[in-house]
Parts: structure tokens; C-alpha cells; sequence
């Protein structure tokens, strides 16, 4: 097996490599034929048997990076998943080669990809995010305890530098009771959409930030997107006092492919 | 109802953006897809370097000074025509359901009717936010 390292010299670095964006399940013709990648590059398809990668030219010195780069990353694999199931691969991976890019991914994991692919055919992701209408929520923990209220009586019309303590005090009972009120709804939310998707997972790492409810990422059959549309149309529609829902995709299943490094 | 929340589904209240900016797209790709191992490849540019860590929200005092701006930027009491009687409709009770009207309450009772008690709810997956929080209380 060659290795990039072994096969990247310093005198190759204005070689092309090869940019990688996803791995299909081949067929002929899959590729919109005047589809082009990162710095225009056309793309093409690396083929090994049934499987094969998408990959555009990218000079080895020319590391991707900019910001052009990153929407074409994206700009392919929202075109090849709208035609086919896709494993889309991390933004910015550069191989040396067509070799390596047959050899490393294609030759030494062609199983796992076909495994994967079996599993994401008909299928696309959808991200979800339900957010609070900040000014309606306030008003609920206004309402809902008296010691915000209080302390928003007392900050209110007395200027910043007289009321320093009070609103940092405000502030922290504020953030305490949205946190308060954040699972139970992102819990309901959940509810109603759990049943409709093959697979779920959550994209925000950390805490839940300032208005965020919810904000996943849906694994969905793509014979029942319409129904999805439909009830999460009428989930936006009834809580729509409180939150507004907004809804990406389809989209390439890039949070359904594993973390962890493959190949 | 804002206008920006009418999207191109006639009219619903499920906003449908297209990612389009390049903040959109960093938001969608972040740092998902399929991991190539760094023996395999040549280059892997982190998107990291492309964005701050805006996403993680520190509890820190200038946030609870932005809660408590916004706080008190409601114009909850003061205004006729926008107090809470009428946002709320003489809504008292606490707790989530209450506060609701309408078609809402019909549809969290039914999306909280299915047997959905705490005991199922704690047995779900929890996000590591959730987990802090019951830790902190």
C-alpha cells in the first residue's frame, strides 16, 4: 500500500491530487456532466467495482481552505445527493493520488462503504431546529418567578453602572429558568418527531445556547418526506406562539457517517 | 406572525431556509462527513480554522447581561394593548402546557399524552447539556 507520505515528495507538491468529496455506490452516468468542485475543477468518479469516489483535481500545494472551497464542498455533495446515496466525506481531505484514493479507501474499507451505503439508500438528512421566540419566553419567566420579576422591576430604569449586581444576578436566573424550560420542550418536540425518522442525532455538543430548543439532525426516508413536511408543518403551527421551527434539507447524511476515523 | 416566518410552503409556519451564505454551509458541514484517516491523506484542512467556537455559549456574566438587557426590554406592563393578560390570556398556572392556547394545548397534550412519563423521558438519550443541568440543580 502506498502511502501519501511515501508517495508525496517534495518536488510533487504542484501535482494534482485528489480532492475527495464522497463515496456512491457506482452507476454510469451518476454525475451531472458540467458539475465542477473546489477551484472549478470538474469532478469525476475514482471507480473500484460497485463502489466509487467523487473527487475533483486540487493541486497538493493549493491545501483547501477558503472560503469558496468550503461551499463547493458542499455545493457537489448537495448535487450527488439529490441523484444517489453518498457517504460524504470531512471537508478538506486531500489524497495524493487516484492510487491512494483507490487503494486506501476504496480496495481497504470497500465493505464498511458498502455496508454504510446499504444503510443511508433512500434516505436523507434533515436538520431541525426549534428556537425560542425570545421576547415570548422572557415574558413567561417574568411571569413564572418573582424574583425575576422583581429584579427586572429594580434594574429596569436605573442606569447600568447603579444596578451592576442586580443584573448579573437578573441575568443568571433568566439563563437558569430557559435552561429549566429547555429539555421538557425539546422533550415534547422529540416526541412528535422521533416516530417519523429512521435515525436522529443531536448537533450541538455543548450547552444548549441562548434561544436553541432543539437542534438536530434527522435521518429520513425519502418516501416519507412529505409525511415528515406535513407533521412537522403542523408541529411548527402549534407551537408557533412560543418557538419557530425551521427545517434544512434534504441534505447529504453528513452526521450519519461515524465520527470516528475510517480508512 | 413575522414575515419572515411565512416561508415558501404557502404560508406555513415551518421556515424552510436553504443553507446559501457561508455561515449556512459551515452551520450544515461543520465538522461532519467521514473521517479519512491522516496517514491516508495529505492535507485536512480542520473547520475550525474557518470559524470561531461560536457555538458553545459560556455561562459567563456577559451573558447574563444580555439576558438581563433582554429582560428588560420586554415591554411586558407598561404599554396598553401588549400586557401579559392579553399575551396570555389569563393563563395562570405554571408549567408548559398551561401556558399554551388553542391548537397548541390539543396538540402537546397529544404529543405528551402518549405515556410519555418521566421515567421514559430520563430512560432517553440525554444530551450532555441536559446532564449538566441536573447536575447543577
Amino acid at each position: 500500500m502506498t502511502s501519501a507520505r511515501e508517495a508525496l515528495g517534495p518536488q510533487d507538491l504542484s501535482a494534482p491530487g485528489c480532492y475527495v468529496y464522497g463515496v456512491v455506490p457506482w452507476a454510469e452516468g451518476l454525475l451531472p456532466s458540467d458539475l465542477t468542485g473546489l477551484s472549478g475543477a470538474p469532478v469525476r468518479l475514482v471507480r473500484e467495482g460497485e463502489l466509487a469516489v467523487v473527487v475533483s483535481d486540487l493541486p497538493l500545494d493549493q491545501p483547501p481552505g477558503r472560503a469558496p472551497d468550503v461551499v463547493a464542498h458542499h455545493e457537489v455533495l448537495d448535487a450527488i445527493a439529490g441523484v444517489t446515496s453518498v457517504v460524504p466525506v470531512q471537508f478538506g481531505s486531500l489524497l495524493a493520488s487516484e492510487e491512494d484514493v483507490r487503494e486506501d479507501l476504496l480496495l481497504a474499507r470497500g465493505d464498511d462503504f458498502a455496508a454504510l451505503l446499504e444503510e443511508l439508500a433512500g434516505r436523507a438528512q434533515m436538520n431541525l431546529r426549534a428556537s425560542y421566540l425570545d421576547d415570548v419566553v422572557l415574558a413567561e419567566v417574568v411571569r413564572e418567578d418573582p424574583d425575576v420579576a422583581e429584579l427586572r422591576r429594580r434594574t429596569r430604569d436605573v442606569p447600568e453602572d447603579q444596578s451592576y449586581g442586580d443584573r448579573v444576578r437578573l441575568g443568571e436566573l433568566v439563563a437558569r429558568a430557559l435552561d429549566a424550560k429547555r429539555g421538557p420542550d425539546a422533550d415534547a418536540l422529540m416526541t412528535v418527531v422521533e416516530p417519523l425518522v429512521a435515525a436522529w442525532s443531536e448537533r450541538t455538543s455543548g450547552p444548549g445556547s441562548g434561544d436553541t430548543v432543539l437542534d438536530v439532525a434527522l435521518l429520513v426516508d425519502l418516501d416519507r418526506l412529505t409525511e415528515v413536511e406535513d407533521t412537522l408543518e403542523g408541529l411548527a403551527e402549534a407551537v408557533h406562539e412560543r418557538m419557530r421551527l425551521q427545517l434544512v434539507g434534504p441534505l447529504a447524511p453528513y452526521d450519519f457517517v461515524g465520527g470516528a476515523a475510517w480508512a | 406572525m413575522t414575515a419572515q416566518m411565512q416561508q415558501r410552503r404557502g404560508g406555513g409556519y415551518l421556515e424552510r431556509p436553504a443553507p446559501s451564505g457561508l455561515a449556512d454551509v459551515i452551520e450544515v458541514i461543520l465538522d461532519k462527513g467521514l473521517v479519512i484517516d491522516a496517514y491516508v491523506r495529505v492535507s485536512l484542512v480542520g473547520i475550525e480554522l474557518l470559524t470561531i467556537d461560536a457555538r458553545i455559549v459560556i455561562a459567563s456574566v456577559d451573558t447574563y447581561l444580555r439576558f438581563a438587557e433582554a429582560t428588560n426590554r420586554l415591554d411586558l406592563y407598561e404599554k396598553g394593548g401588549k400586557d401579559l393578560g392579553e399575551l396570555f390570556g389569563g393563563m395562570q398556572e405554571g408549567g408548559a402546557a398551561k401556558k399554551t392556547s388553542g391548537a397548541v394545548k390539543g396538540v402537546k397534550k397529544a404529543i405528551t399524552g402518549g405515556g410519555d412519563d418521566d421515567e421514559q423521558r430520563s430512560a432517553r438519550k440525554a444530551s450532555p447539556s441536559r446532564r449538566r443541568r441536573s447536575e447543577d440543580a
